[in-house]
Formats: C-alpha cells, sequence, structure tokens
C-alpha cells in the first residue's frame, strides 16, 4: 500500500486529495450548518436575555461606505472585532461603558466581511456613534490634526467628495449599532 | 532497500541530462519574469515600510496611498515573484526527475504569457482600488479567472509529464508538486469563488481557509518540493531517509487544511472551531520537524559545503527560518500566546520569515543552482551572489527580531487598557524605522540578485568555464 502511493501516480492524487478533503470539508462547509448564528441577524426585545437590538440591512448609502471602506484598504490597519479579551472591550468602551463582545450575528450582512488581521490602528467594531461627521471630515483630511502621532494616511479625495464622504461616514456610525450597549444612547450623529 | 531507490530517484536528473535534452523555454521565462517582478514589487515594499516612518509621503495621491499599494506589495510578491518562481522551478525539476522532456514547452509558453498578463492587469486594477477586499483574495473576478485557467495550463502540462515518465518510483519532490498542483485548485477555488456566496462570519472562515492554505497548501509544497530536489542536488549528496519524507508528506496533506480558524481566535467565531484549528495547529509540528530533520540528516558531513556554495546557504538557512516559523505558527495560535501577538506586529515578522526567509529563500537558491545550466553558461559572478545572501540575511533578520519583540512590547501595552491606544502607536515608532533600514538592506539584495541574474542570462550560451 505505502509503497503503491510511491510508484502509481493515480493512487497517490486520490488519496492526497482525499485526505485534503476530509478537513477541508468538516472545517468550511460543516461549521455554518451546525452554528446557526453565523447566519442569522442579531435581534432581542427582551432585556432579560442581555442587551436589546436589532440587526438592519445594509441601507444604499451604508453599502456604498462599505465599498469605500474596502477600496481604500481602511481594513489593512483597523480590525473590526472585539475579542473576548477584558482589555479588548474596554478599548472598544466609550465613557466609562465597556463595549460587549463581538458576535457572528453582528456581521450577516458584511460582504467583504471586514474582521481583519492587522491592528495598526484602533480596532473599528464599536466606532459607530463615537464621533461625529465634522470630527470625521478633519480626521480624514489630516488624522494628525485631531490625534498627534497618528501614522495613517490623509484622504483628502473622500473629504472632496461630498457625497463619498457622506457614504463613508453613515457606513462608520453603524459599526457596533445592533446592540444598544451605550445606556444613555449619546451616539454622535 | 528503500533507501537505495531514493538515491537512485535523486540521481534520477543527473542520467537524463545525458540522454534527454532540455531546452527550458519555459522555465526561463518563468524565471526571468519572476525575478523582475521581485524588483519592482521590492520598491512598493520599501514605499510601504517608509509610510509608517513618514506617513504624509505620496499621502495625497489616491492610487498611492498604503491601502492600495498594500495589496499590490502582497499579491505581487506572493503572484508575481514567488509563484512564478517557484512554476519555473517546477517546469525544470520535473521533466528531470521524470526522465523525459517537457509534455508541451508550447503550453508552457503559453502559461508563462498569460502569466504576466495576470500581473500587469493586477497593478492597473489594484492601484485603481479594484479589490474584492479579502485578503490574499484581493484581485477582481475577471483576473481570478484568468489564473484558474493558468493553473489548468500549468497542472495539465506537469501532470502530463509525469503520466509519461521513464521512472516508475516518483521521488519527493514530484510528490509535493502533484500536491501542490491538486490542493491549490481547491484552496484557490474556495478563497477566490466560494467567498462571493457567503457574508459575515462565513464568508470569514472561507476567507482564512484561502489565507492559511495559500501558505500552507500552495507555498509550503512548492517550496518543499524545491528544498527536496535541491538540497540532494546542490550538496551532491543522497536524501537522508524516504520513510521520513513520507511521513512529512502525508501528515502535511491531513492536518494543514483544519486551521483556518486559527486566524480568528478570541473572535466572534465558534469556541469549538478555534480549538479544533489550535490542535492541528500544534499537530504541524509533526510535517515540519520531519521534514527539516530530513534536510539536516541528508548535510551531515555536508556542512563545510555551505561556506562555498551560495545555494547551499540560501537553502539551509531557508531551512533553519523554515524551522522558526513553523515553531511561531503553532505557538502562537495557543489561546494565552494570541491573546499577546494576535493582530500585532509580531504577524507580519512572522509572515515574511515564512515567505522570505523560508520559501523566498529556497527560490532563490534553485534559481542560482539552475541558472547556468539553463542558459549554459557560468554565473556571473560568485561574489555577488554572496552579497545578495548577507544582504538578505541581515536585512531579513532585522526585520523579524524587531518585528517580534516590537510585536510583544505592543500586545503587552493594548493588555493595558489604562494606555491610550495612541500610546502604543507612537511607541512603535523605533521598530517601524528599524524595519524601513532592514527592508533597504533586502531591497540591496534583491539588487544583487536580479543584476546577478541579468548579466548571466546575458552571457547565455558561452558554456561553462
Amino acid at each position: 500500500m505505502l509503497n503503491k502511493v510511491d510508484i502509481d501516480a493515480k493512487v497517490f492524487a486520490g488519496a492526497a486529495v482525499f485526505l485534503f478533503f476530509i478537513g477541508g470539508t468538516l472545517t468550511t462547509i460543516a461549521p455554518p450548518l451546525i452554528d446557526k448564528s453565523w447566519g442569522k441577524p442579531f435581534e432581542n426585545s427582551d432585556p432579560s436575555k442581555g442587551l436589546t437590538g436589532k440587526l438592519l440591512p445594509y441601507t444604499e448609502q451604508e453599502k456604498k461606505g462599505l465599498a469605500i471602506y474596502t477600496r481604500e484598504g481602511c481594513w489593512y490597519c483597523h480590525t473590526q472585532q472585539t475579542r473576548t479579551l477584558l482589555a479588548d472591550t474596554k478599548r472598544s468602551g466609550w465613557r466609562g461603558v465597556d463595549a460587549p463582545v463581538s458576535t457572528p450575528d453582528e456581521f450577516v450582512y458584511d460582504q467583504p466581511h471586514m474582521f481583519g488581521t492587522k491592528r495598526t490602528g484602533p480596532d473599528l467594531s464599536h466606532v459607530g456613534g463615537k464621533y461625529d461627521a465634522q470630527w470625521h471630515r478633519t480626521h480624514f483630511r489630516n488624522p494628525r490634526d485631531l490625534v498627534p502621532g497618528s501614522i495613517m494616511p490623509p484622504f483628502p479625495w473622500i473629504v472632496e467628495n461630498e457625497e463619498e464622504f457622506q457614504a463613508l461616514v453613515a457606513y462608520l456610525q453603524r459599526l457596533g449599532r445592533a446592540k444598544n450597549w451605550r445606556p444613555d444612547n449619546d451616539y454622535e450623529k | 532497500m528503500e533507501e537505495q531507490q531514493v538515491i537512485e530517484s535523486t540521481a534520477a536528473g543527473v542520467r537524463t541530462s545525458t540522454t534527454t535534452v532540455h531546452t527550458d523555454a519555459t522555465a526561463k521565462w518563468f524565471l526571468i519574469s519572476s525575478v523582475s517582478y521581485f524588483f519592482i514589487v521590492g520598491l512598493i515594499a520599501l514605499t510601504l515600510a517608509a509610510k509608517f516612518v513618514w506617513p504624509e509621503l505620496l499621502g495625497t495621491v489616491s492610487f498611492l496611498t498604503y491601502g492600495r499599494l498594500r495589496p499590490l506589495h502582497v499579491n505581487g510578491m506572493l503572484f508575481g515573484w514567488l509563484l512564478a518562481c517557484d512554476m519555473g522551478l517546477a517546469y525544470y525539476m520535473i521533466p528531470r526527475l521524470c526522465g523525459v522532456r517537457l509534455w508541451s514547452e508550447k503550453l508552457g509558453l503559453a502559461t508563462a504569457g498569460l502569466w504576466n498578463v495576470i500581473i500587469l492587469g493586477a497593478v492597473v486594477e489594484l492601484l485603481a482600488g479594484h479589490t474584492q477586499g479579502l485578503e490574499y483574495a484581493e484581485l477582481p473576478t475577471w483576473l481570478d479567472v484568468l489564473v484558474v485557467i493558468a493553473w489548468i495550463m500549468f497542472g495539465t502540462n506537469l501532470l502530463m509529464t509525469v503520466a509519461t515518465r521513464k521512472y516508475q518510483q516518483m521521488y519527493v519532490s514530484i510528490w509535493y508538486t502533484i500536491g501542490t498542483i491538486l490542493w491549490t485548485a481547491f484552496v484557490y477555488i474556495t478563497g477566490n469563488f466560494a467567498t462571493m456566496f457567503a457574508t459575515g462570519v462565513n464568508q470569514a472562515n472561507l476567507n482564512w481557509m484561502y489565507v492559511h492554505n495559500a501558505v500552507g497548501l500552495i507555498f509550503t509544497p512548492i517550496g518543499l518540493a524545491i528544498a527536496y530536489y535541491f538540497v540532494p542536488r546542490a550538496s551532491n549528496a543522497p536524501l537522508h531517509s524516504h520513510k521520513l519524507s513520507m511521513i512529512g508528506f502525508w501528515s502535511l496533506a491531513f492536518v494543514y487544511v483544519w486551521t483556518g480558524a486559527h486566524h480568528m481566535i478570541h473572535g466572534p467565531i465558534s469556541q469549538w472551531l478555534q480549538t479544533i484549528a489550535i490542535a492541528f495547529s500544534v499537530m504541524l509540528l509533526i510535517p515540519v520537524w520531519t521534514v527539516v530533520y530530513n534536510f539536516f540528516a541528508t548535510m551531515k558531513g555536508q556542512w563545510h559545503q555551505v561556506r562555498e556554495n551560495v545555494s547551499l546557504k540560501f537553502l539551509m538557512s531557508g531551512v533553519v527560518f523554515y524551522l522558526l516559523t513553523c515553531f511561531q505558527g503553532p505557538m502562537h495560535s495557543l489561546r494565552t500566546v494570541n491573546a499577546i501577538v494576535s493582530k500585532t506586529d509580531w504577524i507580519p515578522g512572522h509572515a515574511h520569515m515564512a515567505l522570505l526567509g523560508g520559501f523566498s529563500f529556497f527560490a532563490i537558491a534553485g534559481t542560482y543552482h539552475v541558472l547556468p545550466r539553463i542558459f549554459n553558461t557560468k554565473l556571473y559572478s560568485e561574489s555577488l551572489a554572496n552579497w545578495s545572501y548577507w544582504f538578505f540575511m541581515i536585512g531579513g533578520l532585522g526585520f523579524f527580531v524587531t518585528l517580534w519583540l516590537g510585536g510583544f512590547w505592543q500586545g503587552w501595552q493594548w493588555n493595558n487598557p489604562s494606555i491610550p491606544f495612541i500610546d502604543t502607536v507612537v511607541a512603535l515608532k523605533p521598530i517601524w524605522t528599524v524595519r524601513f533600514f532592514s527592508g533597504i538592506l533586502m531591497f540591496c539584495g534583491i539588487t544583487c540578485f536580479l543584476y546577478n541574474f541579468m548579466a548571466t542570462v546575458l552571457n547565455a550560451g558561452e558554456g561553462k568555464a
């Protein structure tokens, strides 16, 4: 048997693909069938079951914002996941309120997904409502005007295109808003 | 008995070179274009490293902003340089290991042409911001389709060469090459086409399966095919153990594909899937250590050759980097370590050691070895080749080591939420400055390599001195 895979190319190829397919199917096709929360949008109206709120589909404007976010590669430096780490919930929090941990049901409309792998700038999973549009306008024009020491590139071509700017801000303001995690509802517009 | 067969099959190339005439036209064109892209994309890499130090640099030009250059750097290095160079070397190795000519040089040349269309198309599309927004899968769909066509052309050519082989026993490099051809097909389709029909976490899971296996089931097996061919070849010593190479290959085939979800440890993906990914990540030590031991044991009594032979220098340093990077991988998939290093600058340090320190070193070694042979001349300059090695080595170590240290430092700072985020950015600035200067050294290595390569090509046909 062992000798056969050495001398018979067809048996060899069959074995190589078979072994690959065991893990390949069990880790890609099976998980969403087993774990339904991957495909079901977050919704809860009962405060006794935790945070209330509802994940809404993207509006046309928000979709355009996501496309700009994708085009400019924002996701190479900004993750969108508050992980199950205490520090993450504090860092994503706002005005003394810790952010809830990100769950799969908050992301079901994301195409493409924007979880990210590298955090050169801060995580944006709960940035929605933290800063108003005027702050974003100044920040995109030159991030160092508002955050000295920042190494984020400037994006003048977005600020100078009002439609693109509004779309991008609309997208950013919805991030992390499916769950009503700030008791005072003090979200900026 | 088994050992005897291995020696025979490692010697296969020597025998065939006297009986079969290889034109190597395809190998030549793949190598020429890949080495050129190495240089061009190296410039982009350097620009990106500079932007970390001078964030305003080229900042107001939309198509030169960080977010557009980065995918060009990643895709350009992965597909324009490394994969193309690996393919060129496969076009060289496989016919020699099979004792026959390449099935079709015409098909091979057409593949080389198509590959260049893909890379040039990628440059235009990515700079324009046309991206699918998924890591390693940024190329727009029309280019993905061309990649699939090119891969089928490449695969058919080599599989037909294997099917018509003269030697019944297939040497390890043939296994890894066939594995690469078959696995890549599925992995690439998952990452570039299946993701279109998924969203959110489901899409991310497919994306990480692709990203992880682009390294694990494309660059690892083709890189190991090259190392298995050139380590015995460059040192003129038979491979230590056939059995170990079998354990290495078949454990890789089974284990690697399970690990994709380790890119989202602590993230919004099912805990049980994270645990599976961690368990299999640790198991990766098996295919790695068996392979590495096999190479070290092959070199037993031959280490003095490393001093004289540039190919062996690159090969054995590549093996050490491969060992280190594949020790990091399983370790930082552990939840406790992951909580510190994940998402930090440790990650690019790790990724560059795998793809530059490991697999690019194998590809460069193979290129230096085959270059005089396919162009029927001698290498333009041995000393320039040595210079390229030391530039890559010192620049590479500077790059890897500072990013690991910086990554740990950054991770510990992040885990203390009383430190404002911007302070953790400012703290890393010295690290990024060292990374930029290490990048300059690596770019000098690329320049020496390209110059030596092109000067040798221009002397083609002058025979060996």
